[in-house]
Parts: structure tokens; C-alpha cells; sequence
């Protein structure tokens, strides 16, 4: 059987060719589904790579630990009832960290505690912001960049905070602000330090540093009936190697004073980004099901130009056949019309979504979107599905025809 | 005439039938052909509109299939064969030249003619050189590039012949080819289908012109779907005569005989089919 692949190319190229308006209007349709999900895949995937990549760059020795059982929940049940996630009195205790600072090969354990509330300074409105309470030892996990003063310690006055280089110019119009007080639910804090702009709004610890007062962990919990809220502990092993050992310990330890009940989960590695982004993720799902949408309509849209197409050149494929095509070449040849189409469709999609991508990216949000081989893959073979699966029947039904019947046709 | 086993002819056909429609509308257009045709014929097919010529060069070519009887071609039975060991056989064996041209619009005249090298596989450049060296023995060209429609009704005839012909067929099945013609240009593709007749293939032709059955090696005359004269075996025609049944035959007869008097007489190889 002769294949003749490349000479249906051609003739699929110059009949394309000679059917230019309804073939580019076609070609639209699939180029709008592969851009949305080139743009979805490359955002989310994006905003994954943010996490995994500052977890690489603190050595990847770091593990989280969250309140509630994050692997029993569908990322829908997080979006119906995000009560249970975040306004849930938080499963882990104080007696935990505790507890885990007692593991071999640990080297820090930091317990954040997200309070909500305003931040005031004398002069100015109050700002909302995020207030994190925590311990020393988060510095030595997220490894922040200091750009004047120090961070909390255990030794000076409990009623310190380390500030954003945002929140500083909100509050006091200087990103120079050491000494000066601001208060929290009316009890003054004074700047003993201030960060450098870190500009990852996304990252594992849901917190945006910029923007956020951190105070000590006592602190926290006086605003909180003197009672410690998590909403996760970070925790740091000594080497990327201990990492597993240091996990199974924290898992034991932490099964033991929660009586057996996993109503924790432990994450590390590339699963930090998971539970971070799970808005995100459903959104990115729902959009996806909306350019599958789009993809079939696209589809359709090449079945019914190539219909179309069959019956136009009804003679010219009796006139093939009865020059020696087969019913094989009939069908290659105007199935391969219809990939030229969709793959055609497929590579603008692909082009565009990455431009849209890095538009919406530069112009509102902190990272860039990914780009790697599988979002290639992917969306070549979505377009080489719709190419196939809509191209076939109209392909053949032009095999279909019986010669002499299609030479009849119009005399 | 050739190398080719001459004991098996190229085409035999035995009662073979074929109906249009159904009910009171059926319609029988072959009843009961019975030919036997050798390698290296040249058949002349005349007969009035509707007698079913058309018809049965349509299922000579693999194109139609007929409702009963046997056609073996090389001995075999196209029945049995597949679908696309049919295609096959009209890329290889079989060279149309259409009452209608058939060209195809979309392409020019180069591509057109190149079509059937398409089928059997053969590489671009050398399927347009081939093209390029069969419009030329039609004197056409320099209308190469050329589209269907930008060609006189003679000149597409001739692409239309150039095309069935570049595959170098062992059998060509023209229906009318020289209907628009003038005797000129007719001359001219005549003698490019004695040519390839010369070379040892089998034609077959339709005309409605009894002059060009001068180059034929043999004339049949069909009337209702059957066969009413054969030069070959002549028969006594087994229905009544109409007088334009009894006109057509003797034009046919007449026309066989002439390439034996004068225009065929210093080429033997004719005398030696017979």
C-alpha cells in the first residue's frame, strides 16, 4: 500500500490554500480551546513551580506540617467549604512543636500563626495586613533577606516586630522605619527589623512577607486567650538526606500525641505547592472544562468544513478513483486536510497562549508562566485528537463514494 | 504480439448484465455481453446513444460493477478482488479518457496529468518530467501551467488523453476521445493511440465516428445492451433490423474493412492480430 504522505500534504496544503477565509475561520476555532489551555496549563503550572523552586533553593530540606487531612479532601470539597480549612480551630498544639524540636536532625521548627486583624500607626488609617506570630527559627527555614535591624529573638522585649518593606512604606511612608511603634488590636509594637522586598506573594507558607507584620509567638497568643492557632509549622531538616528520616519521625511523633488520629498532614517536596494553590487549581479546572468546550465546538467546526468540502469535490474524487486512488487515499487525503487544519490551529493556540501568558503574567502577577516540553506535548496532541476525531467521518464518507456516481455528479 | 502468455486473453467477458433502477423503473442497460478480448487489440466500440457503451467500458475499468455474469481480466475474476486491489489495477493497468474530460479544476494542466504517476507511488519531480514529456507529444507545452478552464475544448481533450496515457497503460479505455475535434487534431491523438497500441497495449474506444475505426484492429457494434456485430467473428445479428441498426452496421463493416485497403496497409503487425 502506497502511504503517499507527503504529497497528500502538499494537496491538503494547496486546497487549504485555495479555500483561505473559511479555512483560517476554521482554523480559529481550534486556535481559541489550544491558547486557553496553553495559557491555563502555563499559568498554573506556573504558579506550581513559584513553591517548588524557593523549597529547591532552601535546600529542599524543608517540610510542612498542616492542620486537617488535606490528602482526604478533593480539591473540590476545599472550594465548597473552605470553612473547614480555614476558620477551623487548628489540630495542631503547641505540644507539637514541642515535640518535634525533640526529633534528631531537626534544625529549626517554625510554627506560624496567622492572626487576623488591622495594623495602625499613629498617623495613619489602619491597614489591613497580615500579622504572623512565630519563632525565631523562621528565619533560619525561609532564610529571609534583612535589609535593616534584626529579626525576632527570644531575648529582646516580646513587644518587637519584624516588618515588610511594604508594609513599612504603608504605614509610615519609609521603608526606614526601625523604632518607630505601630500597634496590633491596640497594643503598640515597636520595628526592631525590616525586610527586603521579597516579592513572592505565592509561596508555602500562604503568607505575603511584604505585607506582613511577624511578631513572636507569645505575642500571638495573647490575642488569641493565650492559646496557640497554627496554620502550619515549618519545619527545617539538617540535610536534604535526613529529609525522609526526619518526616518519619514527625509522623510517628506527631501520631502519638494526636492519638492516632491523622488529622495533620505532613508535606514536602513538590506537594507543598499542592494545597497552596487549590483555589487556583479549581479554577484552572473549571477553565479547562470551558477550552474543552471551545476545543469541541472547534471541532465541529472542521467536521462541518470538511463535509462541506467532500461534496464540493465530489468529482474530483471520482475523477481520483478512477485514476487508481484507493478508498485508503481518499480517506488519508482529506483526513490529512483536516489535521493540517487543527495542527495549524494548534501551533497559533500554542503561540498565542504563550503571548496572553506572559501578558497577564507581567502585568499582574509575580511569576512567570512555565514552559516546558509536556504543555508542547500536550496541547500537540489535543490538536491531533480534534484533527482525527472530527476529520475521520468526513473523510470517510468521501471514501465512500462510488465512482461513477461522483463523476455524474453536476454534468 | 508480446512477451506477455497469449493463451490467457486480457479481457473475457461471459453474459455479463447490468440493470439501472428498480421496479417498473429497472432498466437494463448490458444484457448479456459475451466478448473475449486478446492482448494488444484495438477495439472500436459504436453503437447508438443508450446502448450501453459507456456503460461497459465503466465496468471494464474496475469503475462499475456489473449485476451479473463473469469478468475475468487476466484470467482472473474481479469479483472476487478487493476493493483495493481494484484501485490498484486502474493505477496500473488502466488508462481512462473520459467522454467529459475530467479534469480536475483545482489543478493545472501539468498536475492534472501527473495525477495517475501519483497513485503509483512515484516521486514528484519525475512524476512532472513524465507529464512534462507526454504534453509535449500533444504539442501542448506551453500550456503547462495552464488551468482547466483556461483551455480550448480541443486542448482539453488532449490533457485529458496525455493523462490517461502517462501511466503507460497495458489497457486504455477512451470513451469519444477525439468528440471535439477537429480531423487535424483527431489525426493527432489517433495516431498517439496507435502508438500505444503499437507498443503492445489493448485499447479499447468508443466513438460515434466511423472514421477513426480505420485505425482499430477490430470494430463492434452494440445495440440495447447487447452486442449486434463483431468484426472478429462475424454472426448474423440474431434480432430484427431496424433500418438504423442495419445503417450503423454496415457504416462499421465498412470502416474495418478500410485500414486493410489503404490507411493501415503498410503496417502488418494489424493483419497479424487478426
Amino acid at each position: 500500500m502506497r502511504l503517499l504522505i507527503l504529497n497528500h500534504i502538499e494537496n491538503a496544503i494547496e486546497a487549504l490554500r485555495s479555500t483561505r477565509t473559511r479555512t483560517s475561520l476554521t482554523v480559529l476555532g481550534v486556535t481559541i480551546g489550544i491558547a486557553s489551555i496553553t495559557l491555563i496549563l502555563s499559568l498554573s503550572g506556573g504558579a506550581t513551580k513559584v513553591i517548588t523552586d524557593q523549597v529547591e533553593e532552601l535546600g529542599g530540606n524543608i517540610a510542612v506540617i498542616r492542620p486537617g487531612n488535606h490528602q482526604s479532601q478533593s480539591q473540590l470539597d476545599s472550594l465548597t467549604s473552605p470553612v473547614t480549612t480555614t476558620f477551623a480551630t487548628s489540630t495542631l498544639t503547641s505540644n507539637d512543636i514541642t515535640r518535634l524540636q525533640a526529633i534528631p536532625n531537626i534544625q529549626a521548627v517554625a510554627p506560624l500563626m496567622v492572626i487576623s486583624g488591622g495594623v495602625r500607626s499613629d498617623s495613619n488609617q489602619p491597614k489591613v495586613s497580615s500579622i504572623v506570630a512565630t519563632t525565631p527559627d523562621l528565619l533560619t527555614i525561609a532564610n529571609f533577606p534583612i535589609s535593616d535591624g534584626q529579626f525576632i529573638d527570644d531575648i529582646t522585649n516580646q513587644d518587637t516586630a519584624v516588618i515588610g518593606s511594604q508594609l513599612s512604606i504603608d504605614l509610615f511612608g519609609t521603608d526606614r522605619s526601625i523604632g518607630k511603634t505601630f500597634k496590633i488590636k491596640g497594643k503598640a509594637f515597636t520595628v526592631i527589623g525590616i525586610l527586603k522586598p521579597i516579592n513572592r506573594p505565592i509561596n508555602y507558607n500562604n503568607v505575603d512577607f511584604d505585607h506582613t507584620a511577624i511578631i513572636n509567638l507569645e505575642s500571638g497568643k495573647a490575642f488569641n486567650q493565650n492559646t496557640v492557632q497554627l496554620q502550619q509549622i515549618n519545619i527545617k531538616a539538617s540535610t536534604k538526606e535526613t529529609l525522609p528520616a526526619v518526616l518519619e519521625a514527625a509522623n510517628r511523633s506527631l501520631a502519638e500525641s494526636h492519638h492516632g488520629d491523622t488529622d495533620y498532614t505532613i508535606l514536602s517536596g513538590g506537594d507543598l505547592s499542592q494545597p497552596t494553590s487549590q483555589l487556583f487549581y479549581a479554577v484552572a479546572t473549571t477553565m479547562t472544562a470551558v477550552a474543552a468546550i471551545s476545543l469541541v465546538v472547534g471541532g465541529i467546526g472542521i467536521m462541518n468544513i470538511m463535509l462541506v468540502s467532500v461534496v464540493e469535490r465530489t468529482r474530483e474524487i471520482g475523477i481520483r478513483k478512477a485514476l487508481g486512488a484507493s478508498n485508503a487515499h481518499i480517506t488519508m487525503q482529506f483526513l490529512i486536510e483536516s489535521l493540517a487544519m487543527s495542527l495549524c490551529g494548534g501551533i497559533a493556540g500554542y503561540t498565542i497562549g504563550y503571548v496572553l501568558a506572559f501578558a497577564i503574567s507581567r502585568s499582574f502577577l509575580t511569576f512567570d508562566p512555565l514552559f516546558n516540553w509536556q504543555i508542547a506535548a500536550i496541547t500537540f496532541g489535543i490538536s491531533l485528537f480534534v484533527g482525527t476525531a472530527f476529520g475521520l467521518y468526513p473523510a470517510l464518507r468521501a471514501a465512500k463514494k462510488d465512482p461513477i456516481e461522483a463523476l455524474r455528479q453536476y454534468h | 504480439m508480446t512477451q506477455s502468455n497469449t493463451n490467457t486473453p486480457v479481457i473475457s467477458l461471459r453474459d455479463l448484465k447490468k440493470h439501472y433502477g428498480i421496479g417498473d423503473a429497472e432498466h437494463t442497460v448490458l444484457d448479456g455481453i459475451n466478448l473475449t478480448i486478446e492482448k494488444g487489440e484495438f477495439i472500436a466500440i459504436m453503437g447508438p446513444s443508450g446502448c450501453g457503451k459507456t456503460t461497459l467500458l465503466n465496468i471494464l475499468g474496475l469503475l462499475d460493477r456489473a449485476d451479473g455474469g463473469d469478468y475475468l481480466l487476466d484470467g482472473t475474476s474481479v469479483e472476487s478482488l478487493s476493493a483495493a486491489r481494484h484501485a490498484r489495477i486502474r493505477s496500473d493497468q488502466v488508462g481512462f479518457v473520459f467522454q467529459n474530460f475530467n479534469l480536475v479544476p483545482r489543478l493545472n494542466v501539468i498536475e492534472n496529468v501527473a495525477l495517475p504517476l501519483t497513485y503509483k507511488g512515484i516521486h514528484k519531480t519525475k512524476r512532472l518530467q513524465m507529464a512534462s514529456k507526454m504534453l509535449g507529444n500533444f504539442h501542448l507545452s506551453e500550456r503547462e501551467y495552464y488551468k482547466p478552464w483556461q483551455l480550448s475544448g480541443g486542448q482539453t481533450q488532449r490533457v485529458a488523453i496525455a493523462r490517461a496515457l502517462v501511466n503507460d497503460p497495458s489497457i486504455v479505455l477512451a470513451d469519444e476521445p477525439t468528440g471535439n475535434l477537429d480531423s487535424k487534431a483527431s489525426h493527432v491523438i489517433m495516431e498517439e493511440l496507435s502508438d500505444i497500441h503499437k507498443r503492445g497495449n489493448t485499447i479499447i474506444m468508443v466513438t460515434h465516428n466511423p472514421a477513426l475505426t480505420t485505425y482499430a484492429s477490430r470494430v463492434i457494434t452494440m445495440l440495447d445492451g447487447q452486442i449486434e456485430t463483431d468484426t472478429k467473428t462475424p454472426r448474423k445479428p440474431t434480432n430484427k433490423l431496424s433500418t438504423s441498426k442495419r445503417r450503423l452496421d454496415s457504416n462499421a463493416k465498412k470502416a474495418a474493412e478500410k485500414p486493410k485497403r489503404k490507411t493501415r496497409a503498410k503496417k502488418p503487425t494489424k493483419k497479424d492480430e487478426k
